[in-house]
């Protein structure tokens, strides 16, 4: 691609960045009753918001996932971008070792597999089974009335005698015989993504960050096509769980393994349709699993598909989109493709004038009038 | 009874940051600091074993602030004391390690920092109550259709 350095907009450009910062502030003008978004506000109210963030971005830092929200004026795709352009800045200090998510301490879990699971479904917080009708009554909710309904939530809410983490519903079944047995637990560390370029094929564990990194209206688009028809998943949520897990890393001074915090994060694992082994063995079911920070379901549903979707590409061979790992693991990023989405506004100048410049030629050539 | 020494960050860092500094500089005030991991804030890498296969993966970063250290007072008595913390902010790491040798190794002043670990712990026993309070609210029970009468066994 051609290229020509251009000068004179320096001018338009700042104005550009003022004008945008004059639409975040306009609320101010002559209102004295207006005031800027809290952080701490887009942190609780739009807490789904944020979440997508911090699952595109990489990374869980929900306070500055808050502020990117904040200055990109609620654009997920800018937020996401600068809170990556923040980590690129951060150095790499550690890892944990693989933990295991069955010590999540929950808010959400059900399955869509079986009506009794060990421990229970519980359905948290999730508008599943809500009416999507507009709740007018929000339009001029007084700060009192915001503030009593946690208040009265809490004085009302039952006595819970109920452990912090719950057995997988996975685990039960693998116990039966039903799942594909586990592979010898590997010494190799998993793919980094943010570390090296993605060339196929890759192993699992690149298609998993990669999936968990990715833009949700993307994933949930492809998966999409594989639920309609371009595909046969066929998949069954096994369990689906919210929670939080904590982070553990080596003490500095005793090596034992440390809370240092905790995150947010959805799970989902389905089980998809069964498959015969090729070696004689006795037929099972095909499993996938999705998984990203944040409480965002649909994301961790549509990964969980395309894992599995993957999984049977790179067995037998691509036969749809989404079970061709190239085309699902390169157009999934947000960050990347909003970029190249982005690019177009950029001048073009060289390249375009080509354009022009072939067109006229080839009209010259057969005989019209340029 | 003192919560074990894998708990103390959890706790702890149910409190104010500032809380935790001025604490930790009031401990220190006699004693020399030696660091032994400066005081560093950046990124961590969460990895963890897939549910379907259990095999690793990385799901992604987190803020990580990292730091090691050496107290010794003036009568020659030491303890080391460490801190990884989930947090961009180096300062807060320090500060932790501070209270993790005084602890540890008993030495003055870490009565002060076994109550805030005892209140911290009681802060977060309280969040994992809310949580669990979640759970208890919209806890399923499940029946199949024309087994009981649905609904009104609910009511």
């Amino acid at each position: 691609m051609s290229y020509v350095a251009i000068k004179g907009g320096g001018r338009a450009i700042a104005g550009a960045a003022a004008v945008t910062e004059y639409l975040r502030t306009e609320q101010g003008l002559d209102n004295p009753a207006a005031e800027p978004l809290a952080i701490d506000a887009i942190l609780h109210q739009l807490r789904h918001l944020v979440d997508r963030v911090v699952s595109e971005g990489g990374v869980y830092h929900p306070q500055f996932a808050a502020l990117a929200v904040k200055q990109s004026l609620g654009d997920t795709l800018e937020a996401a971008f600068a809170l990556r352009a923040w980590r690129s800045t951060r150095p790499r200090l550690s890892a944990t070792p693989p933990l295991d998510t069955s010590r999540m301490r929950l808010i959400r879990r059900i399955s869509s597999a079986f009506k009794d699971i060990p421990g229970g479904q519980m359905l948290g917080p999730t508008p599943d089974y809500a009416l999507r009708l507009l709740r007018l009554e929000l339009m001029d909710e007084s700060p009192e009335a915001f503030r009593a309904v946690a208040r009265d939530w809490l004085e009302n809410c039952p006595e819970a005698d109920l452990p912090d983490s719950f057995p997988k519903v996975l685990d039960a079944l693998r116990a039966e015989g039903l799942l594909p047995p586990l592979g010898a637990v590997r010494d190799e560390a998993p793919f980094d993504i943010t570390r090296e370029p993605l060339v196929f094929p890759v192993p699992r564990s690149a298609a998993l960050s990669t999936l968990a990194r990715a833009e949700t209206g993307a994933l949930l688009a492809i998966a999409y096509s594989n639920m309609r028809g371009y595909g046969d998943v066929h998949p069954t949520v096994a369990e689906l769980r919210v929670g939080y897990l904590p982070v553990l890393l080596p003490h500095p001074v005793t090596g034992e393994l440390t809370e240092a915090g905790e995150v947010l994060m959805t799970e989902c694992e389905v089980v998809a349709m069964f498959e015969a082994d090729d070696a004689g063995g006795k037929p099972m079911f095909t499993v996938g699993y999705g998984a990203c920070f944040g409480h965002n379901e649909v994301k961790a549903i549509a990964m969980a598909i395309l894992d599995r979707a993957l999984q049977k590409g790179m067995q037998d061979g691509p036969e749809n989109p989404s079970e061709d790992p190239e085309f699902v693991l390169l157009h999934v990023d947000g960050v990347d493709s909003m970029g190249f989405a982005s690019h177009y506004k950029m001048p073009h100048y060289v390249t375009f004038q080509s354009d022009l410049d072939r067109l006229r030629t080839t009209r010259q050539k057969s005989g019209e009038p340029a | 009874m003192l919560l074990e020494r894998t708990d103390w960050i959890r706790a702890l860092t149910a409190h104010p940051a500032p809380d935790l500094h001025a604490l930790a500089e009031r401990l220190a005030a006699g004693c020399e600091v030696r660091l032994t991991r400066l005081p560093q804030a950046g990124l961590g890498l969460l990895q963890l074993a897939d549910g379907a296969f259990h095999e690793a993966y990385y799901l992604g970063e987190f803020p990580l602030s990292i730091c090691s250290l050496e107290l010794t007072l003036a009568d020659g008595r030491r303890a080391e004391g460490g801190a990884q913390v989930m947090a961009d902010d180096a300062a807060l790491a320090r500060s932790l390690a501070i209270l993790d040798a005084v602890l540890a190794a008993r030495l003055p002043g870490w009565e002060a920092v076994s109550a805030q670990v005892h209140s911290g712990a009681a802060r977060r026993d309280e969040e994992a109550c809310r949580r669990r309070a979640v759970l208890a609210a919209t806890r399923v029970d499940v029946a199949l259709l024309g087994n009981v009468g649905e609904d009104e066994n609910e009511a």
